[in-house]
């Protein structure tokens, strides 16, 4: 029962966080910037006007794929609410990932075509270094289980502190942040106009916006999860964490794919392997 | 119970006889379907009956079958040291005659022949029963139309069929004597036998190339049964047994007894396809597609996975285990990267095929009653969906004329029911909550107990394997416009398409009463229990139902909300300049017409096949020798 309000608070309350997030990320990305910036709730206003628009479609494969995306993220954070399987809940997030993409695929357009292309090698890049974080838990939980995380007495951060840092390149690619932006960004591209999303439109462009919050607030949660003993130090982590996001993606430029399969292959595999025999050894 | 058994095993052989001399095609194809219902229903019958302890096996006219066996065997090696010198194949001559020698020796000198069980069933032998005869027999049902329309383009003068279906038929009784064997002769016996039959197969259409590939798989498979034979002997010089049942029951026994093993496992290697063996399944893909999807998705690599599973107990604990590991999670990582350098769909599901047996292997060596069931889960689901999807692309290549992802492009248009189907196959690949995935899962779930190099290699993999199939699924989808005429298949397409794709879905729904009911009983310890429809582990837990439902029904309403789509306006994608006419062309210069093309990027500069392939080769060769040094 408990497990059922989780849920159901995680579908709620998810989208709601993510819009505030992007809202605040805005108007500290504006003050990085010395301009004034929308106000914080400026996304849900923008996805309520997409939602209100008229559905026009190239074919009705952008419709499904839409919405699959959708729910798969929505379910992904079902489960981290729930308290499932890491393994599980990174599983079903790769649903709506890859529906994004097939979505992407399904129209004869050069931008989404490519777009599409890219997003694939994003995850590529950050599915190995995801499913390390996961090896990482279960040696120190003893569980895949997130609801193992409770009986730890010390933070995930102490003994696995390179792979918070690993799971850092993740968070900045899940989020289209610099300088990984290249699949899609939250500007408009200088080559790829908006590159996988570029053929989403109206309504279904504001579904993937939604799914895009609620795979926000996953990984934020994964994050906040390396400090579970204290909320209020669980919640300066995450703070913390999103501004050097923010700062990151304001002082970095936008990178190619091979810079980013070498530094998060190399970097962020290599970090994860040291703290992973870190934990084998122990 | 056995004659159950013979019938498993003499039925194909029968069948085979009458294709092979009855050469008309109504007689073939009733056979061929007569047999699939027969075998099908044989197989479910066994599984009704349950495990068996091992039997023996009378004789035949007086003749004790263990006498045949032998005799069999040595006609087998004569005939592959036939081919090997009709096309003067150095190594295969080698191979053969080297097993030729050492089995003389062994059967004579060595070997007291004392009367063994031949045959036993655990629920492996029954999962690989069902496997074979149920997924065998509709492929080869698939086959009859298939192969009608494939002698179609080659103008042939006489009718090869009756050879194809022969070998085709032999090779599904091969498969079940080797699952089903408890006599380790004989079951060398079946392992050779599958080797021809392939070999046979492979060089069917008789063209250069594929006389070229066939000779390179049996050699290779050749050297396969060598490793064979010496691991045999090597476990009987340190136990003294043949009787399978009882080597497992002792357990590891010595150096001598797990080199033997290592042998055997070397053996499953070159059968698996593992790298570096992997170029003779690759160039297995000249052969009609019914042959790819047979023997080398479903069932016939997966002999060489069972022989290491079925081995499992002799080595566990052992360095060897660790390094069958290790082998098997580097093949996977390797093919894997191969597969992401691909265009050619047929080479794209090798490729990932390999892979996925390494997993296996990979679990066979992890050797933890999770990681065995995950092996067994993996069989399962991995022989449906990837035959599948053989299936699909055979019937693609008939229709458009090639196996190229790229010219499969919005492929949805021409073919919507094939392309359909074909995406429902990929998704049952690579996503949850379907069985390949759930197997996966547990895969990466029980490699977190074994060493950090296996961990690390699954977690390569299974991204790369991500990326090559949902490019694929995507790129097929595309824009039907109105009025287009529907696809039409012949009925002996259709039912074992949408047969297998019906299954794919279903037994990975029933997947936690699958485990309980056939897999649980295999280990004596169950790594999971059932509960709500959840495998829950003390690792953790799949919900399968649960999200089969909350993913089934979100996908029923966005089907739902697609297929509204009239409602919506269609407009031509962005081209950051005049859209013509036709969706996806754009005016450009001199008022030309640019015509709408795409391609997937396949990173040569990190993925190029050639430049790996070498380099992969060399470090398994190496692992391969680590694996087996280190069990002396």
């Amino acid at each position: 029962m408990d497990t059922l309000i989780l849920v159901i608070i995680g579908i709620v309350a998810g989208p709601v966080l993510g819009g505030l997030v992007a809202g605040l990320d805005r108007r500290v990305t504006a003050w990085f910037q010395s301009r004034q910036g929308p106000p914080v709730t400026q996304p849900f206003f923008d996805v309520a006007k997409l939602l209100g628009k008229e559905r026009t479609v190239v074919n009705q494969w952008q419709i499904l794929c839409a919405w699959v995306y959708l729910i798969g993220a929505a379910t992904s954070v079902a489960l981290l609410f729930a308290q499932a399987d890491l393994l599980l809940i990174f599983f079903v997030q790769a649903v709506g990932a890859v529906f994004l993409v097939m979505g992407a695929l399904a129209v004869k357009s050069p931008y989404s075509q490519v777009g599409a292309q890219r997003e694939l090698l994003q995850m590529l890049a950050y599915e190995p270094v995801l499913v390390l974080v996961f090896v990482g838990f279960y040696l120190v939980t003893g569980s895949f289980s997130l609801e193992a995380l409770w009986a730890q007495e010390t933070p995930l951060l102490a003994k696995m502190p390179l792979l918070y840092l690993a799971l850092g390149f993740a968070l900045t690619i899940k989020l289209r942040k610099s300088p990984f932006d290249f699949s899609t960004s939250h500007h408009g591209h200088q080559e790829l106009v908006k590159g996988v999303l570029t053929e989403y439109s109206g309504p279904y462009l504001g579904l993937v916006e939604i799914a895009h919050w609620y795979e926000t607030i996953l990984v934020l949660g994964l994050c906040a999860m390396f400090w579970h003993t204290n909320v209020a130090i669980m919640a300066v982590l995450v703070i913390l964490t999103y501004l050097v996001e923010i700062l990151v993606d304001n002082t970095m430029a936008r990178m190619t794919w091979r810079w980013m399969l070498k530094r998060v292959w190399l970097l962020g595999m290599g970090l994860s392997i040291v703290n992973l025999i870190w934990l084998y050894a122990r | 119970m056995s004659n159950l058994l013979l019938l498993l095993i003499l039925l194909p052989v029968a069948a085979a006889l009458v294709c092979y001399f009855v050469r008309s095609s109504a007689v073939r194809s009733m056979t061929v379907v007569a047999t699939g219902v027969v075998l099908a229903l044989a197989a479910l019958g066994l599984l009704a009956q349950g495990t068996f302890e091992p039997i023996m096996v009378g004789s035949f006219l007086g003749i004790g079958s263990d006498f045949l066996i032998s005799v069999l065997d040595f006609a087998l090696l004569g005939v592959i040291y036939y081919y090997g010198f009709k096309h003067k194949s150095l190594l295969i001559q080698g191979f053969t005659l080297a097993q030729a020698v050492l089995l003389v020796w062994f059967e004579v000198f060595s070997l007291k022949h004392a009367a063994v069980p031949a045959l036993a069933g655990d629920q492996l032998t029954l999962v690989m029963v069902l496997v074979i005869s149920i997924i065998g027999s509709l492929i080869c049902v698939f086959a009859i139309p298939y192969m009608k329309k494939h002698e179609g383009h080659q103008h042939l003068e006489k009718s090869r069929q009756p050879r194809f279906f022969f070998f085709l038929m032999i090779f599904l009784g091969a498969m079940n004597g080797l699952v089903l064997s408890n006599n380790i002769l004989w079951m060398y016996f079946f392992f050779e036998a599958t080797t021809l039959c392939s070999f046979m197969l492979i060089g069917h259409d008789a063209t250069e190339i594929a006389t070229r590939n066939a000779v390179r798989a049996l050699w290779m498979n050749a050297l396969g049964g060598l490793a064979f034979v010496v691991g045999m002997m090597l476990i009987h010089f340190e136990t003294g047994l043949i009787d399978i049942s009882a080597i497992l029951a002792g357990g590891p026994q010595g150096v001598v007894m797990v080199t033997g093993v290592g042998f055997l496992c070397l053996a499953g290697f070159t059968k698996a396809a593992q790298v570096p063996f992997q170029s003779w399944l690759l160039g297995a893909m000249v052969a009609p597609t019914p042959v790819s999807a047979l023997l080398h998705s479903s069932t016939m690599v997966k002999a060489g996975v069972f022989v290491i599973l079925r081995f499992a107990p002799a080595f566990a604990g052992t360095f060897l285990s660790t390094g069958v590991a290790v082998c098997g999670a580097f093949t996977f990582v390797a093919c894997a990267a191969l597969g992401v350098g691909q265009s050619n769909g047929k080479k794209i599901l090798a490729y990932s095929t390999v892979s996925n047996l390494g997993l296996i292997i990979c679990c066979a060596g992890i050797n933890t009653p999770l990681a065995l069931t995950a092996a067994l889960m993996l069989i399962l689901f991995h022989a449906v969906s990837k035959s599948l999807l053989f299936l699909c692309v055979g019937t693609i290549e008939q229709n458009i004329g090639s196996r190229d992802i790229e010219d499969m492009r919005g492929l949805y248009s021409r073919m919507p029911r094939t392309a359909l189907i074909t995406i429902i196959g990929i998704l049952t690949m690579m996503l949850p909550p379907f069985g390949v995935l759930l197997g996966k899962w547990m895969a990466i779930e029980a490699s977190a107990d074994a060493n950090i190099f296996v961990v690390v290699m699954l977690a390569m993999g299974s991204a790369m394997m991500v990326v090559y199939l949902a490019r694929w699924a995507g790129s097929m989808m595309g824009t039907r416009e109105e009025g287009t005429l529907s696809e039409s298949q012949p009925l002996l397409t259709s039912v074992p398409l949408l047969t297998l794709c019906l299954g794919a879905v279903v037994l990975s729904a029933a997947s936690p009463w699958i485990y309980n009911s056939l897999l649980a009983p295999w280990l004596g310890s169950t790594p999971f229990t059932v509960g709500f429809g959840s495998l829950e582990s003390a690792h953790g837990t799949f919900v399968v139902v649960p999200l089969f439902l909350v993913l089934g029904l979100g996908l029923l309403y966005a089907v739902r909300a697609a297929s509204g789509y009239r409602k919506s306006r269609f407009t031509p994608p962005y081209m950051g300049g005049a859209n013509s006419s036709v969706s996806g062309n754009y005016v450009g210069p001199m008022n030309g017409e640019v015509e709408f093309s795409a391609g997937n990027l396949y990173l040569d500069e990190l993925f190029a096949e050639s430049k790996l392939t070498p380099a992969f080769n060399a470090l398994a060769v190496a692992l391969i020798i680590l694996m087996l040094g280190g069990a002396l």
